[in-house]
């Protein structure tokens, strides 16, 4: 099992969501976030803005599917033709146990 | 080391908080967040929590049947709804421990919805105020 972390757009995160669910992915954990990435921001006139804001959205899913599941996020979530900055990034860790809490059974 | 993240029912934050404290761990923290689980395809398993809603409901001023249908779509996790996340940081051997104590003190009769818990490997840990690192930094 592994735990995807991707952090995205907010105004995608409806988007995302709808795609991974047709994908058969319901299942996820949403967050609202801030952050900045390597282009260190954004920066208007001589106000730079570094705290952008972002949806981080948690999927717990086996590893079998991962290819899948990234290629859905990476499908949506970028912007224009070839993406642009901002358009967030996605974290993968391995995940060594899982639990549904009314039943206590193991695994997803 | 081992991270726990468990996502649990809002209202029930006060009996895991004390659940945590009771089992031992050094210290946790919650995060609010949105999420849904898996599709429930069986209706039978929330016709009992949807007719208890639906009890409590006014439908007369609303238009009609957009509170069942409210209803249903939190039920059935076809929205994201409300709840909290912890994060909480653990030694090996206490894994199993805080794991069935968040269970126990989360488990409803509602079937679905009582949440999830997900065991990550965690490389290493520093505590700030003394630059202890690895298993010292966390009790």
């Amino acid at each position: 099992m592994i735990l995807i972390r991707s952090i995205v757009r907010p105004e995608k995160k409806d988007a995302v969501l709808a795609e991974l669910s047709n994908a058969g992915f319901h299942a996820a954990t949403v967050i609202d976030v801030v952050g900045r990435g390597k282009q260190k921001g954004i920066k208007i006139g001589s106000m730079v803005y570094d705290e952008i804001p972002k949806t981080l959205i948690l999927l717990a899913i086996q590893e079998t599917d991962k290819d899948r599941a990234i290629d859905v996020i990476l499908k949506t979530a970028r912007t224009g033709e070839k993406g642009a900055f901002g358009d967030g990034k996605i974290f993968v860790s391995p995940l060594e146990e899982a639990y549904t809490i009314s039943s206590g059974l193991k695994g997803l | 080391m081992k991270e726990i993240l468990a996502i649990v029912r809002m209202n029930r934050t006060g009996a895991t908080k004390k659940a945590l404290v009771e089992s031992g761990v050094a210290g946790f923290t919650a995060v609010k967040v949105l999420g849904r689980g898996k599709l429930v395809t069986d209706q039978e398993i929330i016709s009992k929590r949807k007719a208890q809603l639906m009890s409590m409901s006014f439908d007369d001023v609303t238009e009609s049947g957009a509170t069942e249908k409210l209803v249903t779509g939190f039920l059935d996790d076809t929205r994201l709804f409300p709840r909290r996340l912890f994060l909480i940081l653990v030694h090996d051997e206490d894994v199993p421990r805080v794991i069935e104590a968040i269970m126990q003190a989360n488990r409803t009769d509602c079937k679905v919805g009582d949440g999830k818990i997900f065991v990550l490997p965690m490389v290493d840990a520093v505590r700030v105020r003394t630059g202890e690192a690895g298993e010292a930094a966390i009790w």
